[in-house]
């Protein structure tokens, strides 16, 4: 079966495939890259619920068998693209999105960044990069792992409403000039 | 001030050693010194985990500006470690709060009642007496101040009030990035926060003639606003009111009866006391000996229920809220700032349907 190429996730779809315990199954179809933020911090502080933590540790064990990668971004990367593309006022975005948002700015080839933030859609609306959004429902789709109960955030019309948000906030921006 | 500087500026800021903070971020020390000496620059994940434990944004390390740290005033101070955090903890309240302002663009200016003096010497407990009457005419508090302030500050005048468990009394500060603002102690009882919140008023309100001339709070400054936390809460004519309708056929009042008063103006039973004393010109032997016999009172057991405060002010709330749901603020970002987990803020995301189509707002015109 075809793999799913090109992967940025962020820390809510990565809980979520925990919960409905289809994580291994969608590492070996999907090539997974993830920030080191959301890595190793966003993805333990999101996993935390009451009584139950899911992801404790991290996501080591699959890093060291090869199973996902994980990317650093440095600094001044971050600074650079948010002074170029102004957002900062606009959205408030948790720094594990910063780092992916910077990271699939920089990089080339056709990578999706699938997350279940409405600001993130937003500010690939905003940057004119709408088609580098993925939803969950729709990558399930693609892998022929369609789930009939995901929740609002994970679902394709939530990612087109914020992307709709974002390319709105664009265009009412550059009215103003 | 390059990142390194500001890394260790953040670190003294909060009151952290070099160890404290790499127990707290799980980075070594020798990496951490290395950040702020500049010899090598951190990853943006550490970088971004180091913010958090210093309760700042990761955008202040990203910008060119330096950091500047508000004056905080006190009212009885810890130590130096306890009050740094605890400072750390409120300031990053108040930006978040100014956050949610600028991202639902609900950022609001405010007048406030400022004093007819200048000069700090020249404020006496007159002024402060006539100062607290200027100040409850300017408010429309009525008879009993205290039942309406609370709400009044936060949601007509923008003032920032949370609510934290720390050690100390009663915090404020006015900030060029988010106003003015105030922290009062969950351990307080409710009483003591009333006065500690009139209290804080003062020195917000008086912020420009005092901050002027010093940054610290000197010991005739708290007096003055003690003095004002006092006539702003009990009005003299509403007590004296009060007091002549409970009085017996020897003209006494009995310490029950003051209590109720007490209750309803929202102070201790001492404060009262006190208040009553100054009004009625009391001889100081005579308002010593009925504080005791209130303390004595005080320890039989029908003490008043103290109300436990939520930490967030209802504002904020609604404007996260907001912010959340018209894709300005993550999930993420809205579980830090609410001090939930992610699943609980899950809950606050809106369904497709939200409240702003066409269909279901309501029509004014």
């Amino acid at each position: 079966m075809r793999k799913f190429q090109f992967l940025l996730l962020d820390a809510g779809p990565i809980i979520k495939l925990f919960e409905l315990g289809i994580w291994d199954e969608f590492i070996n179809r999907c090539d997974v890259t993830i920030v080191r933020t959301v890595a190793e911090d966003e993805v333990v502080f999101a996993g935390k619920a009451e009584g139950k933590e899911y992801i404790d540790f991290g996501l080591q064990p699959w890093v060291e068998k090869g199973l996902i990668k994980i990317v650093d971004v440095e600094p001044c990367e971050v600074k650079a693209f948010y002074e170029n593309s102004n957002i900062l006022d606009k959205y408030d975005i948790h720094p594990g999105e910063m780092e992916s948002l910077t990271f699939l700015y920089r990089i080339s080839g056709d990578w999706k960044f699938c997350s279940s933030e409405g600001p993130a859609f937003a500010v690939l609306g905003f940057l004119g990069k709408s088609n580098q959004g993925i939803s969950l429902e729709e990558i399930l789709q693609d892998i022929g792992r369609k789930q009939s109960r995901l929740e609002w955030k994970y679902a394709k019309k939530f990612r087109e409403k914020y992307t709709r948000i974002g390319q709105i906030d664009s265009i009412q921006g550059k009215g103003l000039l | 001030m390059d990142i390194g500087r500001k890394l260790k500026f953040a670190r003294e800021a909060i009151g952290y050693t070099l160890k404290k903070a790499s127990q707290e971020s799980k980075i070594g020390e020798s990496s951490i010194s290395e950040f702020e000496n500049s010899k090598r620059e951190p990853k943006f994940s550490q970088l971004s985990r180091l913010a958090e434990v210093y309760r700042k944004t990761i955008d202040i390390f990203l910008s060119d500006e330096p950091i500047i740290e508000d004056t905080v005033l006190w009212r009885d101070k810890p130590d130096s470690a306890e009050s740094k955090k605890t400072e750390a903890e409120f300031k990053q309240l108040c930006e978040q709060y100014r956050r949610l302002e600028v991202l639902t663009d609900e950022v609001k200016e405010c007048s406030l009642p400022k004093p007819d003096i200048s000069k700090p010497e020249e404020f006496t407990f007159r002024q402060a007496e006539l100062f607290a009457k200027k100040a409850k005419k300017w408010f429309h508090l009525g008879d009993v101040p205290i039942a309406s302030l609370k709400r009044l500050l936060e949601e007509v005048y923008y003032i920032k009030i949370f609510y934290l468990e720390y050690y100390g009394s009663s915090i404020s500060t006015v900030s060029n990035r988010f106003g003015p603002a105030i922290l009062l102690n969950v351990k307080s009882k409710q009483w003591r926060r009333s006065y500690d919140l009139a209290h804080e008023l003062f020195h917000i309100l008086t912020w420009s003639i005092f901050r002027a001339q010093s940054a610290e709070l000197s010991e005739s400054e708290e007096k003055l606003a003690d003095a004002f936390a006092s006539k702003f809460l009990m009005p003299e004519e509403s007590i004296k009111e009060r007091v002549e309708s409970s009085l017996n056929e020897q003209d006494q009042i009995s310490l029950d009866r003051l209590d109720d008063i007490a209750r309803e103006f929202d102070v201790s039973l001492e404060a009262i006391l006190y208040r009553v004393a100054s009004i009625y010109r009391f001889e100081k032997p005579d308002t010593e000996r009925y504080v005791n016999a209130a303390k004595a009172y005080l320890e039989l057991p029908k003490s008043r229920p103290s109300h436990k405060p939520n930490k967030l002010p209802e504002r904020y709330c609604s404007l996260a809220i907001r912010a959340l749901n018209e894709g300005k603020l993550s999930l993420m970002q809205f579980a830090k700032y609410m001090d939930m987990s992610y699943r609980q803020a899950g809950e606050y995301l809106a369904e497709d349907e939200d409240f702003k189509d066409e269909k279901i707002s309501i029509s004014i015109a």
